[in-house]
This record gives C-alpha cells, structure tokens and sequence, in this order.
C-alpha cells in the first residue's frame, strides 16, 4: 500500500510514466503483459519478501507500525509486486534469520540492503538494483585515514551477519602478513547498536555501506564523519537474493531493468535521498550522547507499538507457560511412578533434550529447519506467534517436569495410602488430596519459572515475533534514543513481573493452611 | 464376650500370601474373622502384621491364596472402592489430609465415594467427632491439633464411611501416655458397639480387655490363634511366650 500512496505523491510530471507503467504490465495491452512472466517464487498471487527493518533508508520502520516497514527496498520490491499482478507480504526479522527463512521457503525474497557477495551467490541466487560502497566512520574530531592500513590494532564495530567480517578479515590478513597487528572486530546484532559503539567511544570506528550512513548523517547532524572510504572493487553492489533457479533469477533481472529504464528506480533514490550527501536531515533528533528526554521516554511508554510488544510478550508467557504445565504434570507422575517401562525411558529423553538444547536453538530450530522437513510448517497459519509457543512450550516443559516431580515426591506417600483406604477414586487422590499439597510446593519455583519465560520471550525476535524487545530495537534504530526507550522497556518488564511476585504472595497466603509456629511447636 | 462361629464369616483367608520381591511378608496364612469379633494381631516388628491388615482392605494386594470378605470373594477383579467402603482403616501416623479442615477431612470421601449431600455428611461427620471427642475441633486444620487429637480425627473419618469392618494399623504407637488412653478409650467404645475390628497394637493392657482372640504372627507366618486369656497366661508355642517375656521386661 505504501508505495501506491507514494506513486500518488510523485512529481506531477513523472505520474504520468508511473501510471503508465502499472497500466502497460497490468491489463490494457495484453500482448505485453504476457510478455511479462511472473517466476515461480510468487505464490498464490503473492511476493513475500523477508527483511531486518533497522536498516535505513533500504528497510526501516518510520512510524509506530513496526509491522509495516518502509524504505527503498520496500518500494522496489511493491514495484515488483505490482509488475507481477502480485500482493505484497514483508515479513520482518532479525538479520541473521533472513537467509535460514529463504531456506525454509518462508519468503520468495529476501531484500534488506544486502551487499551481492560471492560466498551468498553459491547457496543463492542474486540480482543487483543498487550501487553501494563501504564506509569506514568515526566520530567527528577523528582524523582521516589515508589506507586502510591505519586501523592497525583499532577496535572496529560491524553488524553480525553482514558480510563486513569477511571485508575486514581481508584487511586483517593483509595486516597480519606485514608484520601489523589486526583489527579487532566487534560484532553488533543491529546497526543502530554498531553506530552507537562509535557514538560512546566504545569503538574506533565502524563499517557500513554509504547510503545507510548518508541516512545516519542526517539523523545524528554532525555527530559522525567518514574516515575512508577504502576502494574495494567486490561487494559494490546491494542485491535480491533468491532461492537458487535460473528462470526465476532471469526473470527478477528483466524486472529490475524493467524498472531501472523506466525511471522508477532513480524516483525511490531521490524519493529517499539514497545518494544524498547532505547533513541537514529531518530525521528525530538523535538521543546519543544528550540528557535524558523525558518527552521521548513517556511517549515510548505510552505508545500502541510498545503496549503492543508487551501484550505479545505476555500472551506467549502465558500460553506457553499453561501448555508446559499441562503437558508436564502427567510427565511428572509417569517418572515418579517405580515401574520401569518404555514410556518412561522415552520421557526421560524428551526431558534431558529439551532441558540440554539452548531454548534460542529450539528457536531457530522449529522456525528454520523443521519447514525443510514438512512443508506444512512453512504455510501462512505457522506464525511466528504459534512457532513461539510451540518452541517454548515445549522447553518449558521439560523445566517444569522436574518442578512436579520434586513437589509431587514431597507428598507424603501416607497421602495416597490414606486416600486410597477411604475409598477416593484414583482420580479424587489426585485431585482432592495430592495436588493441592504439590500445588503448594511447585508455587515458588513456578512462578520464578513464568517470570524467567517472561523475559525469555525476547529471544523470539529472531524468528521475527514482535515482543517487547523487538519493538524496542526497532524504534531505537529509528530514533537513536537509546536510554529512554530501554527504559520505556524495562517499566513494562518491571510492571509485569511485579504483577506476578504480587499474585505470587497472595496465593501462598490462600494456601498456607499450616501455621509454621504450630509445626514447630509440634515437632518439639 | 464369646462369639458363636457362624458358618458365613465375615472375613475369610485361605493360603494367602504376599511377596515383596523375594522377601516373603506373609506366608500361607489362614483365618476366619466372625461378624463383630475383635481382634488383635501381636508379634515382632517385621512379622508381617501391617501387611496382614493391609491385605484385608486390598491397600496391599495379595499374590496368592484366597479372601472372602462378607462372603464376596476378594481378588483383583474386584472394586477396591467397593471394598475400602465395607472396610475402614486407621494408620499409624493419621495420614490426615492437611490442607483440609477436620470436617472437611471427615465429609470428603462421604461425599466422593458414598454421593452424600454435604449437609447430610457434615450432619455424619458431626456426628462421629462427638462420639471421639472433638466436637469443638471441626474448622481447625490438623496441623493446630495435638496428636491424640489428630488420631481421633483419623478414627472419626474411617467411620464416616460406615465401615462393617475397622482395620487399626498401630493406631497409638505414635502417641504419648496420656493420648493413648484417650484413643484407647474410643476403641473400648467402638468394641462395645460391635463394629469388626481388626488391630495391630503393642497396647497388651488393650489387647487383653477387649480381644476376642490373639492372632500371634512371625516372620509372616501364623504362629497361633488364642482366646487373650490363654495367649498372655499360657501362649502355646515358644516364640510368643519369648515375645511376651521380652513385652514384660520393659
């Protein structure tokens, strides 16, 4: 939708061409749309693109909206869309996950300002639409550097997954051959975190390509300056990437210099300033390095993006937390059990697997590698909302099977007996008498459980869900106000888990039929 | 208090045993128990006592042999719930439920397994604590009773249910000097109204009052079967006058 809004905001003289353009691809000469053949990445009428939106001006979030990102990668790929008759679907994630999700055909492409490199080429296939050259920046007041040579040594911050670690490792073996020591390399998972290694005086300096500085530039004034810009004749160039398939790969190509004669390309250039120079930006004014901006903090806090974030945090906290405890209570009784059998040897695995594998692994797991193996995983209704609760809920359980068991074996076995001889039904010894006694027990240790879930949840930003923290970094990498929005971030996370503690005392007070004087006094 | 040996007892054990593993807790035990007798089962710790009496109410299966209880024969086909309905127990430790109330104790297997409507078993469970003595008692938690009280509570639930037969598993071995007397007391009652029991005890005082006969076991087998009388003047066989020497001496 954005970009048909931006057509309409065009140059008066150049919405003719535009329009133009849509008419001759969509219907009024059918001669030439035939011509135009959609690849075979476009399924069901739909282009689904995955993109990291902290990138500007390529791929960023402007608004509140932090699932509608914008940017010039965003309107190329609507230009796309449309010339293929296609609806637009952008699925948003952390960076590092964008070419699993290729993989996983969770997306037909993947296009987030990345730099076109050899090494992508062999798994995928690639097609350039945007010139680009590394940049080496520093703080105002740092001296140019005359080669690369000079940051011998020097602390350098990149964004992790890029392929700037192979751009300076080049360097560095260059270094190291002469006798220099190398650079050191800091690896950052957003580029609003690598620039603000710089702003603090962390880093040296960091690595980008010059249209996202050009666009850091205007955001942050004067703050910044280039120190080099090193003449690397590779990695000029940012590219879609697609699954590997010559037809597709041919077709993507014809499109983009369909686009690129046609004059819609240099329109999104000049429409998002990719090759201005300039300093004198509109951007928000930049949080780095300035007090604390009350006015930023309390508009974060009250804002439908961060209310948002924290619904979903807590919403899979708690589904996934009830999923873990249903499933585990059984799990619990059958190892408790002193019969051996199959089941239980089975159980015992399914424990110590998913109490061994890191819950970020599960993560990527379920997310990335499960949909090579049954394609249903990677259909529409497999969010990665569902993919969240799935991974966490089975993690979870694992934790809590283990809770169960030391509450339920802290019941006394003169329970059951004495149940039983009454004549409860196995179901009444459960219910009645044993669980409310382990119930008691396992309160502590599972709500220390749900909290822990709680802020485990955002790990999931890697499999793009937007909780809490991911809604943070993307609104930090739009405004650069660090501060206030980690600590917008923190009272929601404050607020919740004192909400739990809170219940927390309130149903121990509701169980606590013993009084540990009279226990005491007893037992003396 | 003698007892004619009708020809339908109202427990019947024929050959039963039960293994624990390899250990042999009972050994080929026989016995008839008539409608409204007492008794009393003695011996050594680890002679198989509690397991006999856990037997009866199925708590402990048995492996082999037979049992009849009111003529219906006993096996794992059978209900337990049915059984355990038929037959109340008391234990050692209470094993009251701590997270209920005394009356909540009391109603709630009446109301789970019998379907009785909460007012008529509170109206039961009332009824009972008055008969042991805690009237007062009924809205404290275990925890804020004493022990004697807590196995007056024991008691007073088991006969909530009803019970033709009341099984005692050391029900005062648990207890000070002055609480067993208490307890002692309600059994004396309970004997007097002519409710089955069957009771493990050390109680010898106890034994001799109100047993019809002595059931004297070792090692899981039945050593003899004697009115009190001749079992505590003249036990027939060696281990139960040794027993009885060893009894007297502390």
């Amino acid at each position: 939708m954005t970009s048909v809004l931006s057509y309409l905001r065009l140059p008066r003289r150049l919405r003719p061409v535009a329009a133009l353009a849509v008419a001759l691809t969509a219907a009024v000469l059918p001669g030439v749309a035939r011509a135009e053949q959609v690849p075979s990445f476009v399924q069901d009428g739909t282009l689904t693109v995955c993109t990291n939106p902290t990138l500007p001006p390529m791929t960023f979030v402007k608004g509140q909206d932090v699932t509608h990102p914008e940017g010039f990668d965003i309107d190329v790929a609507q230009a796309l869309a449309t010339r293929w008759h296609a609806r637009l679907s952008v699925i948003t994630m952390d960076f590092t996950g964008l070419f699993p999700s290729l993989s996983a055909q969770r997306c037909g492409l993947v296009m987030s300002g990345i730099i076109r490199t050899p090494a992508r080429e062999k798994s995928f296939d690639a097609v350039s639409y945007q010139d680009t050259a590394l940049v080496v920046v520093g703080r105002k007041g740092t001296p140019s550097l005359s080669s690369m040579d000079e940051l011998s040594g020097k602390d350098v911050a990149v964004e992790s997954g890029t392929s700037y670690v192979t751009r300076l490792g080049v360097v560095n073996d260059a270094l190291i051959a002469a006798g220099k020591p190398p650079m050191i390399i800091q690896q950052y998972p957003t580029e609003e975190q690598v620039v603000q290694q710089v702003l603090i005086g962390r880093v040296f300096a960091f690595v980008s390509q010059d249209v996202e500085l050009f666009y850091r530039m205007r955001q942050l004034g004067d703050k910044l300056h280039v120190l080099i810009t090193p003449n690397i004749p590779d990695y000029r160039h940012f590219a879609i990437y697609i699954r590997q398939n010559p037809e597709d790969r041919t077709l993507l190509q014809n499109a983009i210099s369909a686009l690129d004669s046609d004059g819609t390309l240099q329109t999104f250039r000049t429409k998002w300033s990719v090759t201005d120079q300039s300093t004198k930006g509109d951007a928000a004014q930049a949080g780095a390095g300035g007090m604390f901006d009350w006015g930023a903090f309390f508009s974060a806090l009250t804002s439908m993006a961060f209310l948002h974030g924290a619904l979903i945090t807590l919403s899979v906290a708690l589904i996934s937390h009830f999923i873990a405890i249903t499933i585990s209570v059984p799990i619990a009784i059958v190892l408790n059990s002193p019969q051996k059998s199959l089941l239980k040897v089975a159980l015992e695995g399914y424990v110590s697997l998913f109490r061994a594998a890191p819950t970020l692994l599960q993560l990527l797991f379920i997310w990335n590698a499960v949909p090579q193996f049954f394609p249903i995983f990677r259909e529409q209704w497999f969010t990665p909302f569902l993919a969240t609760i799935l991974a966490l809920s089975i993690n979870e359980s694992a934790y809590q099977v283990e809770i169960n068991r030391a509450a339920l074996s802290a019941v006394d076995p003169g329970q059951e007996l004495g149940a039983s001889a009454l004549g409860l039904s196995r179901r009444d010894i459960y219910w009645r008498v044993i669980f409310p006694q382990a119930f008691r027990i396992a309160l502590p240790p599972t709500i220390n459980e749900f909290i822990n879930l709680l802020k485990i949840t955002s790990l999931a930003s890697v499999i793009s869900l937007q909780e809490l923290l991911a809604v943070t970094q993307i609104q930090v990498a739009r405004t650069f106000a660090f501060t206030e929005y980690y600590a917008a971030a923190l009272i929601y996370y404050l607020v919740m888990v004192f909400f739990f503690l809170f219940l927390q005392k309130r149903v121990e007070r509701r169980f606590s039929w013993s009084d540990r004087k009279k226990v005491v006094s007893n037992a003396a | 208090m003698q007892h004619e040996t009708t020809t339908n007892p109202m427990i019947s054990v024929r050959g039963m045993s039960k293994l624990f593993g390899k250990f042999v807790a009972l050994d080929r035990v026989d016995f008839d128990i008539s409608r409204g007798e007492k008794i009393v089962v003695l011996g050594p710790s680890g002679s198989g006592k509690s397991t006999l009496i856990r037997t009866l109410n199925q708590i402990e299966p048995h492996d082999s042999g037979m049992l009849t209880i009111d003529g219906k024969l006993i096996n794992e086909k059978t209900d337990p719930i049915q059984l355990r309905c038929m037959v109340g127990m008391v234990f050692q430790n209470y094993n009251l439920f701590p997270h209920l109330s005394v009356l909540e104790n009391c109603i709630l297997a009446p109301m789970r397994v019998r379907r009785m409507t909460r007012m008529e078993a509170t109206a039961l469970a009332r009824r009972y604590l008055e008969q042991v003595g805690i009237p007062d008692q009924a809205d404290k938690y275990p925890i804020q009773l004493s022990g004697g009280q807590q196995q007056r509570v024991a008691i007073a639930r088991a006969l909530c249910m009803q019970p033709e037969v009341m099984l005692f598993d050391e029900p005062t071995a648990a207890l000070d000097p002055e609480a067993i007397v208490g307890v002692v007391g309600i059994m004396d009652e309970l004997a007097e109204q002519g409710i089955t029991t069957v009771c493990v005890t050390h109680e010898m005082a106890f034994s001799r009052r109100i047993a019809d006969r002595i059931i004297f076991m070792d090692q899981g087998k039945i050593v003899e079967i004697t009115p009190p009388e001749t079992f505590f003047t003249s036990p027939k066989s060696e281990r139960a006058q040794n027993f009885l020497n060893q009894m007297l001496r502390y």
